[in-house]
Formats: C-alpha cells, structure tokens, sequence
C-alpha cells in the first residue's frame, strides 16, 4: 500500500515520563476506512499512544504522519481541523452549557462563525437547525435544555460521541467510548459507533472485548509501551502470548472485558 | 577606591549583601508558601499578612510584656502559628473540594482584615524594633563592612530553609506529607489522621511567615503594611521558581534577592520592577517555572452551577432597558456624583467579568489597564490638548495595547498562577506609575480638563457629563452583552470549562484566551479612561493593587459569571464607601470580611442567588427538573 493509504501513520514514536517510557519506539499504521482497536492490559500505553496520536501529547522521539503528510509539530487544534478527532476516557462534555450549546459549539468553527464577536448564535439557523437533526439522531431532545453537567453518566457519553461526529470528522478516535457504561448504555452505544464508523477512519482504545470483537476489523495488542501483536480478533485472540500478556495467565480471560 | 564595571566596589558588595538579605526572606516566604500549596492546593494570600503579625506581635511582646527578641523568636511563630490552626479548621478545610481560586480568594480577605485591623489599632507608620545586644556592632571583612545582625539573618535563614527541606523531603513525617498530597484517602487507611496534618502542615507555614517577620523587625520599620508589597514579589517568586519544589523555591528566593541587589548597583531605575522583568522572561521561555510546578489538579469544577442553562436573549434586552432608564433618570432621586463614579466602576466590573466570569482566568491585576488609561487619557486631554472622546480612546487604546502584552504571556498559565502573573504585572506597572515622569508619582496626574465633547458639547456642564458617562457605561455594557451571546462568548465559556475538549473540536483556544482578556482590559481601560475625564484627577490608587481586589469584591459579591451582577457588586461596594468614608481603615476590614463571607455561604453572589432561587422555584412549579436521572 501506498503512505497516503493510510489515514494517520506511526514512525518509531516514543513518549517517555521522567525517564520511564510509556510508549517505545512504536510502528503503527491506521489504513483508511478501517475500524481499528487498540487493546492491552492498564498501563499498556494504549491511552499515551492515542493522546500521542492525536497531538495531545507531544511524543519525545519519532514522527506522525496524517495522510502520507509529517503532522509532527502541529498542535491538536489543528489535527482537529484536518479531520482528525478524539474523545476522550473521561467523559469530556461542557458541563456549564446546555446539551443544545455543546453540540451549537462544536458546529460553530465547521460553520465559519467561532469568530464572529457580537452576533448571536440563535440567529444562525443552519447551526441551530444541525443542532436540532443531532439531537433528534442521538436521542437528546429531551435533554436539550439540560446542563450537560448534570446529565445521567451514560447520556453524557452520547452527547460526546455526538458532539465528536457533529464535525464529521474524516477519522474518529475513540478513547475507552465503554468505560463505566452499563449493559443497555453498552449495546446502544456499539450501534452508535458501528454507524459513525461507515465512511471513516475509526480508532478505538476499548477494553470490553466484546465490543472490540464485534466492532474492529484489526486489532493491535499493546504491552509495556509496545506493540505484541497485530491481526484480526480471531488471529490475534488465538495467540497465548497474547493471552498470557493480557490477562496475567493463560486462557479464559480475554473473552470477556 | 577599587571599581567593578563602573560600580564602586564598596556599593556593589553592599547591595549585593542586601540582595542576598531580601533574598533570604523571598526563600523563607515563598518556601512556606510551597509548602501550602503542595499539601493544600491553597495560594495563602494571607502569606504577607502573617509575617507582618509575626513582626507586629514581637513588637508587641517588647512594648507591652517587656518580652525580648529571642523569646519572641520563638513566641511569635507559635502565636501566628497558632491563628493559622484555627484559620484552617473553621475556614480553609471547607474549601478543599471548591476550584483553588477560593482559597485565594478567601485569604486575599484574611489580608486584608489583618491589615486593616492593625492599621486601626497602630496607625499605618512603621515601628522601630531594637537590634538585640548581642548582634549589635559588626565585623570588617577587609572588603566591606558586615553588620552582626545581617549575617545572623542570613544565618538564621539558611538554616530554616535547609531544616524545612530536610524535614519533607528526608523524613518520614515528610514521606507521610507528600504521600498525603498524592493520595489522601490511602494515606489515611494507615492510620495516619490526614485532616489534622494538613491542619499543621498550614500553621507550620504560616509560623514559618510569623519567624520570617520576627527576622525582620530590626532591619524594616514594623508596621500593618510591611507585608502587602512583599507578597507580590515573593508571588513573582514563585511563579518564577514554579513553587514544584522545596529546593527550586529556596533556589530561587535566593537568586532573585541576588538579581535585585546586582541591578541596584548597575542599574537601580529598574530595581523595583527587575523582579517582574524576570518573571516575565521565565513565562516567555519557560512557562511552568524554573524548576517545574506542580501541575494543578484538574480543576474541581465550580460547584456552584446555575442551574438554568443560557440567558434568554430576548429578556437580556428587557433588563438592559430597564436598567438604561432607570439610571438616566435616578440623578433626579441620587446624588449624580455617586451614580457616575458607580457606573464607571460598574463596567470595570462587567470588563473583569467577562474574563474572569466567562472565561475563568482570574486576573489579580485589572487595576493596571484602568490606571494605565486614565494616566495616558489625562496626558492626552491635558498636555496635548485632546478632545475628550479622542482622550478617553487614546487611554482605552492604551489598556488594549497593555492586554496584549501582558494577555500574552499571561495566558500560558491559567488558574492561580494566572491570578499571581496578572497580580505581579500590576505590580510592575505600579511601579512605573510611581517613577514615570508624567504620571505625577505621589500626587497624581491633577487638573485633567473636561473640555468639549467633538469640541462641542461642553462637558463642564453637569448634564452633559452624566450623559457622556451613563452613554459610556450602556455602550460598553452592551457590548459586552452582545459579546457573552456570541459565538465567540459560547467558546469561551466552552474553553473555560474544559480547555482540551475545545482544543480536541478544532479550537485555538490561546488565541481565544488572548482576545477575551484584550476586550476586557481594553474596556477597563474604557472605564478608567473616562473616570479621568469626570473625576478629572488619575492617582496611583487606580494602579494600586487595592484596586484589582475592589473589581474582584464587586464582582464576586454581585456574582461573577452573571450579565448584571458585576454592576449590583459595584454599587454595593461604592455606596458602601460612600456611606461608611467615616469609619477609615475599618472599611477595608468589612471588604474582607465580605471576601471571607462570599467565599464561604455565598458563592454565587446577589445575583446569582437570585437567578438560582427564581430557578428552583420554576422547576418546582413547572416540568420536573431535567437534573433528575431520566432513563
């Protein structure tokens, strides 16, 4: 495959935390239009990676490449406005603004208008109407006028994932989208990202294996800041190194998150 | 006589030995403060206050109870010590859950009671403080003469710093301290009662400010104001070292003592502000401070949410009118003195606000962009003979310009340091108000002429002027209005909530950050510009730090994050000062009596508990709250 084949690329990348690596010298390739998870037990350097990935971190060694071109040295701002976006583990929301505003938010800078000073953002019908078609999409009307902030947990995670599709992103990176969700919030939410996934690049750190192996097309298992193994849930799932180093011992584990 | 860089060496190495004195009480203040701040995420305003209880309560012991200085060495400490224990039990420990800005805040009132307090009972001049015998005289070092006491200070200093580092850092009551500041709860399954630590943890520091202040009765004059200047060089200090560790402070309290002394002796113009030229200098190249800071715990979000999410445009509109009327007809019921010089410090409010509301960054400095803008609009109106609505532009452009700068480096740190950075600004800026020719120093920049409007309208008439100003306060007030709804107001409220996601949406957020605090200083300077033109007189109390923690009371009162609260707070507190003028420094003692009452019960401010207490009766008659959990 051609570089630009690949939506965001890894060379060699490296973070180090005062002299301990959570991520060494990692080789990684996200083809474009593919559904990929990362995997790994705590402290794996799933989570740095991402950040690292997404420029939330700025990495101590190696290169990132978006689309065959060196993104190294941009900021995430900028990764965001070519396309690339993330959420994050801990639900990121804007608890002081209603569910309305958080996704008119995200909608201004697409619309052109996250400069504008002195209009008023309830005059901008084609960002209230955007607005309006999210929440019908993700279920939040009811919601609309609510502070995100005193959302219920599972409700503040779609608002998230909506807020994060609201900029159509060419690549989506979802960092642990499961974490501390319930069954029902779980299976909705897997709808959700299947759906979101159609089209895009898609990026996930999950460790739900459930979700992992009904959503990702490859998997990547990372260990002690590097990459262990690479390939389809089955290739992958069927590896006792793989197995041993994620669940401490051998066998059973993996199955379930 | 022995030259060094055009220097006589005597005056080097005299300034050098006073550096290296200053420098001592930099370390021993800003070490304390370190060790606040990283076991109780708390910036002790009140740091100054209690070195000056330290030195006054040594006085005391002398002049009163004929107790001497080594008695009071060890007394004076245990007494401050003691009022920091109780200071943490009863206000501080209900703050630990609240965003770190509160106990800021709330010391910041601590200080201001202790100042005025003292500055009532003892008048606001210094007291001399005997050398003791013992280190009286001193000793000829062949190169300079080196008084007893100095040494000794020096001395006595080193050695508390060093003793205090040992104790944290080596031992294991200092392992269980830090492992504390880690993880409280797990500390606490130990054994070990966390609680009670932090609550001596907080006395020891503020002992340690008390001993400072006893070390330096005999070399200053004793008196309630003896640590106000202090604390913002020694936040200056800290924002320099980047208060991450206890050496890096001792390091660094040092160091700038050093830098002081040495600029005294090659260039003393810029001795007071040198300080601030460095800090400026570590933000510029390295922002978390020399020697890294600890990073601030992800702010523990504003507890006090209003509950009804985004003002309704259409009744903004209701209130603005309402207001407009009422305040160009109020001169007819009140005395239009009060009511412009209200209104005038009603936009400085709503200026601050929209930074510190909209935005949460904090600003500990706002009085340098009103100050700043009356100076340079009274230079313009008087001297070069500037129309006032040319005058009070050129000052507003002036506070603007300054926004940049300052917002500009300002910007890199966010929460307490970002109040400490605006705080020390201030400072420097009040410093060049002091010295600058123009500014008129101690006696102001007097007889700025109101002259004629477009040069037309005569602003000597009573009438107009009201009108000028109360057209000055709608239009900046509107402005801001306008600016709060916008798209632009929605990412900075979004930002301030949590910077990274913004980020994470394709947002610049600095670039945001920069222009919200230019507006707000330029409209500061809107304000400033045209209290120039009314009271026709710019003194460096509109530069004074006193100032800033005015605009910060009358906001925080009236209810910071709120359209109209900042103008309820402001002529709260300029009627307040109106009506109570008679009761002298007692006034400052009620402000921060105020700042302590706000901070703990009443957080929200006037308006605010009113937009709260309208919300919660709304959601109890009408639809069921959406708070609730709705599956």
């Amino acid at each position: 495959m051609n570089n630009a084949d690949y939506a965001l690329e890894a060379k060699g990348l490296s973070r180090e935390f005062g002299g301990f690596f959570a991520v060494r010298s990692v080789d990684f390739r996200l083809a474009r239009g593919s559904i990929h998870a990362v995997i790994g037990p705590n402290g794996a350097g799933k989570t740095t990676l991402f950040n690292l990935l997404t420029k939330y971190l700025a990495p101590s060694a190696g290169a990132i490449l978006h689309d065959g071109e060196d993104v190294t040295p941009l900021a995430m701002a900028q990764m965001a406005q070519r396309g690339v976006v993330r959420s994050f583990q801990i639900s990121a929301v804007f608890s002081g603004l209603s569910v309305r505003q958080n996704l008119e938010l995200a909608l201004l800078r697409p619309a052109g208008i996250a400069w504008n000073l002195l209009g008023l953002v309830s005059r901008r019908p084609e960002v209230a109407e955007r607005a309006n078609a999210l929440m019908h999409q993700f279920g939040l009307v009811e919601y609309a006028d609510a502070l995100a902030g005193n959302l219920p947990y599972g409700r503040k995670r779609v608002l998230e994932l909506a807020t994060t599709l609201s900029l159509e992103p060419k690549v989506l990176l979802l960092d642990e989208p499961m974490a501390g969700l319930g069954r029902e919030d779980i299976g909705r939410i897997t709808d959700l990202i299947r759906a979101a996934g159609k089209g895009r690049t898609l990026l996930l750190v999950e460790h739900n294996m459930k979700v992992v192996a009904e959503l990702a097309e490859r998997i990547t298992v990372m260990v002690r800041g590097e990459i262990l193994a690479e390939g389809s849930y089955q290739e992958v799932s069927s590896r006792s190194d793989v197995m041993a180093a994620y669940t401490g011992q051998t066998g059973a584990g993996a199955a379930h998150g | 006589m022995t030259m060094i860089f055009g220097v006589p060496a005597a005056v080097l190495y005299g300034q050098l030995l006073l550096g290296l004195i200053n420098g001592s009480f930099y370390a021993m203040l800003s070490l304390g403060l370190a060790v606040i701040f990283g076991m109780m995420n708390i910036v002790n305003f009140a740091h100054g206050a209690q070195y000056m209880l330290g030195a006054m309560t040594a006085w005391l012991l002398l002049n009163f109870l004929g107790i001497g200085y080594w008695w009071s060495l060890l007394l004076a400490p245990l007494i401050v010590g003691a009022s920091g224990l109780v200071i943490e039990r009863f206000l501080l420990r209900r703050l630990y859950k609240l965003d770190h800005l509160y106990g800021m805040l709330l010391t910041f009132g601590l200080a201001l009671m202790f100042q005025g307090i003292f500055t009532n009972a003892f008048g606001s001049s210094g007291q001399p403080y005997k050398i003791p015998p013992l280190l009286s005289g001193g000793s000829n070092l062949g190169f300079m003469f080196l008084p007893n006491y100095r040494a000794w200070v020096i001395v006595a200093s080193l050695t508390v710093c060093l003793t205090t580092w040992y104790v944290i850092e080596r031992t294991k009551l200092g392992a269980y301290l830090r492992a504390a500041t880690e993880n409280p709860m797990l500390v606490q399954t130990f054994g070990i009662r966390v609680p009670r630590m932090i609550m001596l943890t907080y006395g020891a520091g503020v002992a340690l400010a008390a001993l400072a202040g006893v070390l330096a009765a005999p070399i200053y004059q004793v008196g309630p104001t003896m640590g106000v200047d202090l604390i913002i060089v020694v936040f200056a200090v800290v924002v320099i070292g980047g208060m991450g560790s206890i050496m890096g402070s001792i390091v660094t309290g040092f160091m700038v003592g050093l830098i002081e002394g040495l600029t005294k002796a090659f260039y003393p113009e810029l001795s007071s502000t040198i300080v601030f030229v460095l800090m400026a200098v570590v933000l510029l190249l390295r922002p978390a401070g020399l020697f890294g800071s600890k990073p601030e715990p992800a702010g523990a979000a504003h507890q006090e949410k209003l509950e009804i999410a985004g003002p309704n445009p259409r009744r903004q509109m209701i209130a603005f009118a309402a207001m407009a009327a009422l305040f160009a007809l109020a001169p007819l019921v009140v005395y239009p003195g009060f009511m412009m010089k209200a209104m005038l410090f009603a936009l400085f409010a709503c200026a601050f606000n929209l930074l510190a509301g909209y935005g949460k960054l904090v600003s500990f400095g706002h009085s340098m962009f009103l100050g700043t803008a009356g100076y340079v609009c009274g230079h313009a109106a008087k001297v070069w003979g500037f129309t006032p609505e040319l005058a009070v532009l050129a000052g507003t452009a002036a506070a603007a310009l300054l926004g940049v700068a300052s917002g500009w480096l300002a910007i890199r740190r966010s929460g307490i340091y970002f109040a400490m950075v605006t705080l020390a600004f201030a400072q420097m800026i009040y410093f060049v108000a002091l010295q600058a020719p123009f500014t008129g120093g101690e006696d102001g920049l007097q007889g700025v002429p109101r002259g004629h409007l477009f040069g037309v309208i005569d602003l000597a008439d009573p009438v107009n002027l009201y009108g000028f100003v109360l057209a000055i306060f709608l239009g900046g007030f509107f402005l801001i209005m306008r600016l709060v709804g916008s798209p632009f107001g929605l990412v900075l409220k979004g930002l301030s909530d949590h910077e990274p996601r913004a980020q994470s949406l394709g947002l610049d957020t600095a670039r945001y950050k920069l222009v919200a605090f230019t507006l707000s200083a330029a409209l500061a300077g809107l304000a400033g510009s045209t209290k120039a033109i009314t009271s026709q007189i710019v003194t460096l109390s509109d530069v004074h730090w006193s100032m800033s923690g005015e605009v910060l009371l009358m906001t925080f009162l009236g209810g910071v994050g709120t359209l109209f609260g900042p103008v309820v707070g402001a002529f709260v507190v300029v009627a307040m000062q109106n009506y109570l003028a008679s009761l002298g420094q007692w006034v400052i003692v009620i402000h921060g009596a105020i700042f302590v009452l706000c901070v703990l019960a009443f957080r929200r401010g006037i308006v605010g508990e009113l937009i709260a207490f309208a919300g919660r009766r709304t959601n109890r008659g009408g639809a069921p709250a959406h708070s609730g959990p709705g599956h």
